[in-house]
């Protein structure tokens, strides 16, 4: 019954959104009031029809249907009921229902907030919007149908892959996905602009709204998938510069220089059809990734459906839709000039820089992604490019654009005063280069020069923000200090507190990476090992069974000055239908460090291969994350509303 | 003649960081990629001395059965690899992946000793018992074939 039902759902969804593209032919003869309510109905429907076929499939799954091939794969009985549910994404099928479903999310959001911009925009918005979900629906229905049987209808599911029985990834995907199928909004922006032949800036500020929130949502996809590579991986690693990370990290790089390069076109109206290309490539690279990751080529963990007729069909949209939008742009971009002038001394030209190094390094990443692919294709061997490139590439042009940061917020629009500026920046820059020099040499007696240089950039931008925060609360209208702090411009605090979310970021990765002591070491019980200040004792090893996994507890004990503080319960798991093994590492988490444990295999007896690492400062990356999300939060919803009461009552 | 007006320099000055952005892009990149490309062998290749000895290669195959040994002491571990056709000795020292077992497929990474023994520094196998490394499979049914012609 389901699979009729969820069949026909989409189905209907499928030619609706044929419908919602169809307003293109006709847009320009029937009154654009009519028309946006047609599509605006349709793109409502088309989403209520989506959230229906998704909720059956849930339903499917939290009832252990396994009369659907899609459920009997990827659950089982004993799956915990969270687990059950997370399943609905847990793998081609329902993730790409889900993708979709988010799509017509965003499609109907742009039907809903749209009243700051022209009739005839949104209705040409939504038909683009209509033809995306449209392609992605015909893909669900021919190639990736979750609600396809099985014969015969099995007693029990596969169970879900247990990598993917974790916490974090309960929400990982969905995050991701939102921020990953929001760029769509700046791709449909973009294309519909072209087809008008004009542009308003004030259109641009409500585009910027739609970007910052995409990539606050990329950003925390992003920072989840790492928390639980971290936690879940057993390798204590968070980023493995893996295809398909890149993949995520590619929009992301994109979608960053677009948030920075709107705000200038915003401002100045300059660099307008470089915003509108770099909004078409944004959603390139989100179409690729998807490309990537669903298309099996891959050798990745992320990798877990692998049919080449699925990729081949992604691959000629993804052809098309690139194609075609890049063909448009180049006919059409004339029409978006407005000003071309702007100063080598302004804040506009550092701006340019920052993208041009985005751009570049998603370049970079981009190529040593794709050439493995390229060469193994072209029959010139098979090769791959190994973390090396990409941590060579990415710190040789990210560092230049953190140095940039700090003058970026102290210059000012068209002209700026540079005496003044070097002067200022560069006390703060000498202050931090003293203070990482300091840190270093007292905390880590090395002096490994990528990590004084990356230290110091980010105790630059970090000092040079807050000081800039400071200095407007000190300089606002107002006497009291408290009142100030909540004046302080919205996008202000926004920008400030993404780039020192950026500067504890970089603490993190470096001193995580450079100084981070790691033991692999076979340990028998009831033996002590030291690590930094602390002694580790082994002391047993334990059966324990769950409902569908059953798993080996080490215990572990770890003294400070013989002192007991707290004991570790790393598992090594067997789940019972998959028979796979998977590492549980027990970790202990404090401001400024993390001891890590894992359980290796049992060699014999009373021995055990045991991972131990002791990582400082790996905590930053997550504050670093946070700091730059409440940053995004900041930079969309503004405090305008606020700010009017209070000025309203002195 | 172009007259050097000051708009015309301020001109100059931007094409010209543009330029020597792009070159300094470029130079970097290839540099990059050229000194980080690890290209695959298969054991066959290996025993034919198509594999150059004592520099950062890829090699993957799978794990011959009865082949492993383990030391006790400490994390040293020697097997065999094969595809079917030859088989090679592969040395490792570390922690082997959750999914390593005999008759699996792995890719490792690491240099030749000489031209029958490989030093791992990275072993990889992956997620579940179906899985197999991409490499792996094609060349299992590259062999495949060859054997059905034979």
């Amino acid at each position: 019954m389901i699979t009729e039902i969820g069949n026909i759902l989409l189905s209907i969804a499928t030619s609706l959104s044929l419908c919602m593209f169809s307003t293109v032919f006709v847009r320009r003869i029937i009154n654009v009031d009519k028309i946006l309510l047609f599509s605006t109905v349709i793109t409502h429907v088309i989403t209520f029809l989506i959230f229906i076929s998704f909720c059956l499939l849930a339903l499917a799954f939290l009832s252990d249907n396994f009369s659907l091939k899609y459920v009997a794969n990827n659950s089982n009985i004993s799956l915990d009921t969270i687990y059950k549910f997370s399943a609905v994404w847990g793998a081609h099928e329902g993730s790409i229902l889900l993708w979709v479903f988010i799509l017509s999310v965003w499609g109907s959001s742009i039907a809903l907030f749209s009243n700051n911009i022209p009739k005839i925009l949104v209705v040409d918005m939504l038909a683009i919007m209509g033809i995306l979900l449209l392609f992605f629906l015909i893909f669900i229905l021919l190639s990736s149908n979750p609600f396809d049987r099985i014969f015969p209808i099995p007693l029990n599911g596969r169970d879900l892959n247990p990598l993917l029985q974790d916490p974090g990834l309960i929400i990982h995907p969905p995050m991701l996905y939102i921020g990953y199928v929001g760029t769509s909004v700046p791709f449909v922006f973009a294309i519909a602009v072209l087809m008008n032949r004009k542009i308003e800036l004030k259109w641009l500020s409500w585009l910027r709204k739609w970007v910052i929130c995409s990539w606050v949502f990329l950003t925390m996809g992003i920072s989840l998938g790492s928390w639980w590579a971290y936690h879940e991986l057993g390798w204590g690693g968070w980023w493995f510069w893996d295809p398909v990370e890149n993949a995520s990290f590619m929009p992301w790089l994109s979608i960053t220089a677009l948030m920075h390069s709107l705000i200038v076109s915003e401002k100045r109206g300059i660099f307008i059809s470089w915003s509108i290309l770099l909004a078409i490539l944004t959603f390139s690279l989100s179409l690729l990734g998807t490309f990537l990751v669903r298309s099996g080529i891959l050798v990745s963990v992320h990798a877990f459906a692998n049919d080449p007729e699925r990729g081949l069909y992604i691959l000629l949209f993804l052809t098309l839709i690139i194609g075609s939008s890049l063909l448009l742009y180049f006919l059409r971009s004339k029409y978006l000039v407005f000003q071309k002038e702007y100063s080598i001394s302004s804040k506009e030209f550092i701006l340019l820089i920052n993208n041009l190094f985005l751009t570049i390094t998603t370049f970079a990443i981009l190529l040593g992604t794709l050439y493995p692919l390229i060469s193994s294709s072209l029959n010139m061997g098979k090769i791959s490019v190994g973390a090396p490139y990409f941590n060579f590439i990415f710190a040789s042009l990210m560092l230049p654009i953190v140095l940039l940061m700090s003058p970026a917020i102290y210059s000012s629009w068209k002209k700026t005063n540079y005496k003044y500026l070097t002067k200022k920046l560069s006390i703060i820059l000498f202050y931090s280069i003293i203070i990482s020099y300091v840190f270093l040499n007292i905390f880590y007696d090395s002096d490994i020069f990528i990590v004084f240089i990356a230290l110091s950039l980010a105790v630059f931008t970090i000092f040079s923000s807050t000081i800039k925060i400071f200095q407007n609360i000190k300089n606002g209208i107002h006497e009291s200090f408290l009142k100030n702090i909540f004046l302080l411009p919205s996008r202000l605090l926004s920008n400030l507190l993404s780039h020192i979310g950026i500067g504890v970021l970089i603490i993190g990765i470096t001193i995580s990476n450079y100084y981070s002591i790691q033991k692999e070491v076979v340990m028998k019980k009831n033996t002590e090992i030291l690590i930094k200040n602390l002694s580790i004792k082994f002391v047993d090893v334990k059966t324990k069974t769950s409902k569908n996994y059953s798993s080996q507890v080490g215990i572990f004990d770890a003294f400070s000055n013989d002192k007991y503080l707290l004991s570790f319960f790393p598992e090594k798991r067997t789940y019972n239908i998959q028979k796979n093994i998977m590492t549980e590492a027990a970790i202990d988490s404090n401001f400024l460090r993390d001891i890590y444990i894992a359980l290796g295999e049992n060699l014999s007896n009373d021995s055990w291969v045991v991972r131990i690492y002791y990582k400082p400062y790996i905590q930053f990356l997550w504050y670093g994350a946070a700091l730059m999300i409440l940053g995004g939060i900041f930079g969309i919803f503004g405090r305008n509303k606020l700010l009017k009461n209070i000025k309203n009552d002195p | 003649m172009i007259k050097i007006t000051k708009k015309n320099k301020s001109n100059i000055i931007r094409i010209s960081v543009f330029f020597f952005a792009i070159a300094s892009f470029s130079a970097l990149l290839i540099y990059a990629l050229s000194k980080n490309m690890v290209y695959f062998y298969t054991p066959t290749q290996i025993i034919k001395n198509e594999a150059p000895i004592g520099s950062f290669i890829r090699v993957g195959g799978m794990v011959k059965k009865n082949s492993v040994i383990k030391s006790k002491n400490n994390l040293k571990v020697s097997f065999k690899i094969h595809d079917l056709e030859q088989a090679i000795n592969v040395s490792y020292e570390g922690i082997l992946p959750d999914l390593f077992s005999e008759g699996q497929g792995v890719v490792m990474t690491g240099k030749l000793l000489n031209v029958n023994t490989f030093i791992a520094d990275e072993v990889l196998a992956k997620h579940d018992e179906n899985y197999m490394p991409p490499e792996v499979a094609d060349m299992m049914k590259e062999k495949n074939k060859e054997m059905y012609k034979k």
